[in-house]
């Protein structure tokens, strides 16, 4: 995606998610104007109501239209209020499915070798967690930060109408608001960077022990265990109350002038309505003009209160791009301009290809191979001889850095020594590679893969749940289950990585019968394998040693 | 009603924690209340002051003597002003001690019941995942106080307060914003929490959900991609974001409502309050003043009402929390501790299978199926078998990290359940076939075996194992082995967790695959310093096949084949 440009950094990737849903951040920030002139319309007229009662002597049915339009104005409010939280929600319930479509197709687009580095569990929690702590940023903090200058401002030229010393007041404290903005800022970001560090290791303590219970089960520890487990949670709270008390600090500044700004608004406008003030603008105060700069002193302040609240959102989502950003920066591979697809019944053949990973130098290679159509060919070597990588060029996981590879058209029916196993029944793991499939063609699959017996046991049947990762099944029943697939898959071409390794000597027979019975179909088989048993029933023996080819040997 | 009392019951275990921090959790709550009334003094006093000012000003102007002491009330503005802040600040560091200190209680509560689970509800519970989400539910408790507590009880404060204010001075108008303030705090609190009940608590099993499919894409993304199927499963994938999503958006419009309706209900209560203020202030009964401190004490509460509708809308999350972590505390797995257990003699039991059979819930199969099998005082046997042959299980039934469901296990004439945990576990002792290790130092996952261990002892079992040239060019004793043992190669792990097992000096030795990711050299020299120390001792070696074990090493001459959960062979070599 980023081929050849400069990497992506998170701030852009965050700027770049934004801007396909620019509108609804719009909306929402419409909204919080909307709710910020109407705040104002909401004091303006209270004030209205007071200075009418006490000032003119106003009788409250004279004053029944302010109480109507106060009502007015407070719909509004409301309205306004849930548009823009809700707008701001769909903005970021949008971007992060957008986000997390782009990183899906990223980890697609690289395929399983080159995520090999990576813990694939991790990087699927990655794929949920940290495109959720997306969420205040673009939710809430990004139209916050418009409002936050926009009502200030709105509230000033009002206040400075009515008195323009009384908004100097206000305004005094505008220049130390990007002060306050950096500390609050700066507290925020220190706070949740070390946090951070102190959560995921005082969770990595928790997690540590929770992982090894069986362990201090068996050597009687437990007591002890669970006391350490409380003492490092006692540790961490006294770490972390040393970081919350200059964190505090910055948001305490903010309340502080917020709080004094009302007090000294308030004396001054006393002082002044009192005729104690002999300066310019105070002697025209007024109960109206006086009430309603009190009354609106608060809601000066209130944005950047809000905006220091979603402060650490921000925070989080930073955090978040910056881990993201990571795997979206792994350059994907050229388009293989040396892979060609023949027709379905074709065979495979590999000319002068060859295969390098990096930090580890060629592991395949220089190669050529010619399969027929129907042929049973094994790959034998010792380990690391380049097998694996030999399957995987040919199933289009990795990429010849030279020649070229012809494999027939369709999907290849896979295998490795782990098998997929998605949470659902029997059926719906069959039906990941064929979804059309009959519960006749399914159970026809199963028998060949030797499950027959077991699923006729069961009261559901190929409807009986799968737990997790295949939770219930023994490694031998999850190996078959990956065999019945192939059956499944209309595939002309089957491959097969270590299909026998670690089961028991009853799987492996079927194993044998099965893929005989593949081979008869007419399907092309490429396994690799070190049992002898699987070695006899190949057309063809090739050898690999250091990622060549050494030799063949006949039937 | 019924379903407060279910949710009281729920929530019951996790309230009488709270309850051991009572004096903590009121003094909390006592500082969020002091701020919250500093703030309607700050405002109630400034518009009165200004009203009053103002007043006082308007009969100086038209020639009429007034006066009006300036002094108490802005000295009482200055004092709320500076009150507001400073308990506000010290709230927060306080609340935020007092919540470490029970997630500390929480994590320390939650492991003794963790502990006491046996080995098959674990089992089922490695996965990450599960653990990610044992840990997040901690975590959601440790928000109860703060989040669901104090700030319902706080506003509740500031209403009685607000509505014996307004209430002092004019009865009526009092009592009319007391109970309309009242039914806006059910509003927003029990009626927040009833509509977002259900999308909340679905919410963590959607996140979960949606988790493991990601994981399932990540990880299968080779067949996946083979098969061609890869836009099937993402489809699956963006089906469980699309319910995830569903929710997320129907609690962020309820929260959203909750809070539109925290301004409309106090902005009616105000013109309630107002209107009544006004019609007393016509009619003589109240001064100017106070008619204006009356609607801006109402205003001021805002601020303490917009901390519930976030807050209650998700309670359906900290029940569900509360619901899965008091599942797991009344789980049926934990094994009993006999109540007058018998005593062992000090010399080596015999220890002994009596068809024992094991089915794990949610497996297909029974992991042992009648199985019988006897190992004499000094009795060196091999169990063979392939992965999921049934050999890990019998040795989970030996160390009783799980009971089986028929049949018994005896050490002598003991059945396991007649004697103590602690007994059987230093009687039976078992190298699993994962090495387990914790973050910590050498010398603390060695002493695991011994606590009392001196560092000679720990030098001579890393000797037996060879690791003691590794660990003196390493930091020695010190050295850390990383999360999980993961600074060390798996073989270095292997060892250590053997050399641990050595230093406890279990009388019965249960060794699943000791010597994986051994070269055969290094085996055969292990086994042989084994052989002296096992003497006196019973073995169990549990391994695939009797290739490439020194057996010979060991003094190994008897052995039982295991397959899908029976025994079907035995001799001696």
């Amino acid at each position: 995606m980023q081929q050849g440009d400069a990497p992506l950094t998170p701030r852009q990737w965050l700027q770049r998610l934004a801007k396909p849903q620019r509108r609804l951040t719009s909306l929402a920030v419409a909204a919080g104007l909307v709710v910020g002139l109407a705040t104002i319309g909401q004091m303006v007229l209270l004030a209205w109501w007071i200075s009418g009662v006490l000032v003119d002597g106003a009788s409250v049915a004279e004053l029944a239209w302010v109480a109507g339009a106060l009502i007015g104005v407070l719909l509004l409010r409301a309205v306004a209020q849930w548009l823009q939280e809700v707008a701001g929600q769909e903005a970021s319930l949008r971007i992060r499915q957008a986000a997390r479509h782009e990183l899906l197709a990223h980890i697609e687009a690289l395929g399983p070798m080159r995520l090999s580095g990576r813990h694939s569990a991790a990087l699927g929690s990655q794929l949920v967690e940290q495109v959720e702590a997306l969420d205040g940023y673009f939710a809430r903090f990004l139209p916050q930060l418009r409002l936050a200058v926009a009502i200030p401002a709105l509230i000033a030229v009002l206040v400075m109408w009515l008195d323009w010393l009384a908004a100097i007041f206000l305004l005094l404290a505008a220049p130390m608001i990007p002060l306050f903005m950096a500390l609050v800022g700066i507290g925020a970001e220190r706070l949740n960077r070390r946090q951070f560090a102190a959560v995921s290791r005082l969770s990595g303590h928790f997690l540590d022990r929770v992982r090894g219970i069986a362990t201090l089960q068996l050597f009687n520890r437990a007591e002890q265990a669970t006391e350490d487990v409380h003492a490092a949670a006692d540790e961490y709270r006294r770490l972390s109350m040393r970081t919350l008390r200059l964190a505090f600090l910055s948001s305490a500044v903010l309340e502080f002038f917020a709080a004094v700004a009302i007090a000294v608004l308030a004396i001054y406008i006393g002082f002044g309505l009192l005729g104690y003030i002999d300066y310019d603008p105070s002697p025209q105060l007024t109960l109206f003009s006086g009430l309603l700069i009190l009354l609106l002193a608060p809601e000066f302040f209130q944005p950047l209160r809000t905006l220091s609240q979603h402060y650490h959102d921000r925070a989080a989502a930073l955090g978040a791009a910056d881990a993201l950003v990571a795997l979206l920066n792994t350059p994907l591979p050229k388009a293989d301009a040396g892979r060609q697809v023949a027709g379905r019944d074709a065979g495979v053949s590999l000319n002068h290809v060859s295969v390098s990973f990096p930090g580890r130098g060629r592991v395949l290679g220089p190669l050529d191979l010619a399969v027929e159509p129907g042929e049973c060919v094994v790959l034998v070597g010792p380990s690391g001889a380049g097998k694996s990588t030999l399957l995987q060029l040919i199933a289009g996981f990795v990429d010849s850095d030279t020649g070229r590879v012809a494999v027939p058209a369709g999907e290849v029916a896979w295998m490795d020594q782990r098998p997929l196993l998605i949470h659902g029944s029997l059926a719906d793991n069959l039906r990941l590679v064929a979804p059309e499939a009959s519960n006749t063609a399914i159970q026809g699959a199963l028998e060949g893969a030797g499950l027959g017996e077991l699923i006729a046991a069961l009261p559901a049947g190929i409807d009986t749940s799968l737990g997790e990762r295949g939770a219930g099944l023994s490694g031998g029943q999850a190996q078959r289950l990956a065999l019945a697939r192939v059956f499944l898959s209309p595939a002309s071409l089957v491959l097969l990585d270590e299909p026998t390794a670690s089961v028991d000597d009853e799987t492996e027979a079927v194993v044998i019968s099965a893929l005989q019975a593949l081979s008869e179909e007419g399907r092309t088989l490429i396994l690799a394998t070190h049992h002898p048993a699987l070695m006899a029933m190949a057309d063809r023996k090739v050898r690999l040693v250091n990622g060549t080819h050494v030799d063949e040997v006949g039937p | 009603m019924s379903h407060l009392a279910t949710l009281y019951r729920e929530l019951r275990p996790w309230l009488r924690l709270l309850g051991r921090r009572r004096g903590r959790l009121a003094l909390g709550a006592l500082l969020m209340a002091i701020t919250a009334f500093a703030g309607i003094g700050l405002l109630a006093l400034s518009g009165w002051f200004i009203t009053a000012t103002a007043l006082t000003g308007m009969l100086l102007a038209a020639g009429i003597a007034a006066s009006l002491d300036v002094y108490v009330p802005g000295g009482g503005i200055r004092f709320f002003a500076v009150t507001r802040t400073v308990a506000r600040y010290l709230e927060r560091l306080y609340n935020h001690d007092t919540v470490l200190r029970l997630l500390a209680d929480l994590r320390g509560g939650m492991f003794r019941v963790l502990v006491r689970l046996d080995g098959q509800a674990l089992a089922q519970r490695r996965a990450s995942e599960w653990l990610n989400r044992l840990t997040a539910d901690i975590d959601t408790l440790d928000s109860l106080y703060l989040r669901l507590l104090a700030p319902p009880l706080v506003a509740l404060l500031a209403i009685l307060g607000l509505t014996l204010l307004i209430g002092v001075f004019l009865p009526l108008a009092g009592l009319v914003a007391g109970g309309m303030l009242l039914l806006l705090w059910a509003l927003l609190t029990l009626g927040q929490a009833r509509l977002g009940m259900l999308a909340s608590q679905r919410r963590v099993i959607e996140l979960d959900r949606l988790r493991s499919r990601s994981i399932e894409h990540v990880q299968g993304l080779a067949e996946l991609s083979a098969y061609g199927s890869l836009a099937t499963h993402r489809d699956a994938v963006a089906q469980y974001e699309q319910r995830l999503y569903a929710d997320q958006r129907r609690l962020g419009r309820l929260a959203a409502l909750g809070n539109a309706l925290v301004g409309l209900g106090i902005g009616i209560t105000l013109l309630a309050v107002l209107w009544l203020a006004s019609l007393a202030y016509a009619s003589g009964t109240l001064n100017g003043p106070l008619m204006v401190m009356m609607p801006l004490a109402v205003l001021a509460l805002a601020e303490t009402l917009a901390l519930l509708p976030n807050a209650f809308t998700q309670l359906g999350a900290t029940r569900a929390a509360a619901r899965r972590l008091n599942a797991l505390g009344a789980a049926q797995g934990a094994i009993r501790e006999a109540e007058r257990p018998a005593t062992l003699a000090p010399s080596t039991p015999t220890l002994a299978f009596d068809a024992v059979s094991l089915h794990y819930p949610g497996a297909l199969t029974p992991a042992l199926d009648r199985v019988s099998l006897s190992l004499a005082a000094g009795q060196r046997m091999a169990l063979l078998g392939a992965s999921g042959a049934g050999k890990s299980s019998l040795a989970q039934l030996a160390t009783r990290l799980v009971d089986p469901q028929a049949g018994q296990v005896t050490l002598d004439a003991n059945t396991l359940p007649t004697l103590s945990v602690r007994t059987v576990r230093n009687c039976v002792g078992l190298l699993s076939q994962q090495s387990e290790l914790f973050d910590d130092s050498l010398a603390a996952n060695l002493r695991l075996g011994a606590p009392a261990a001196g560092d000679g002892q720990l030098w001579k079992v890393l000797a037996m194992v060879e690791l003691d040239a590794w660990a003196q060019q390493a930091q020695g004793l010190a050295t850390r082995v990383g999360e999980g043992g993961r600074q060390l190669s798996g073989g270095q792990a292997r060892r250590l967790c053997l050399a641990r097992l050595l230093l406890a000096e279990p009388r019965i030795v249960m060794l699943d695959e000791p010597f994986a990711g051994l070269d055969a050299a290094l085996a055969e020299r292990i086994a042989t310093r084994l052989n002296d120390w096992l003497a006196g001792r019973s073995l169990l070696l549990l391994c695939h096949q009797r290739e490439g074990q020194p057996l010979a090493a060991l003094g190994v001459g008897d052995w039982t084949q295991l397959a899908e959960g029976r025994v079907v062979a035995a001799g001696s070599a």
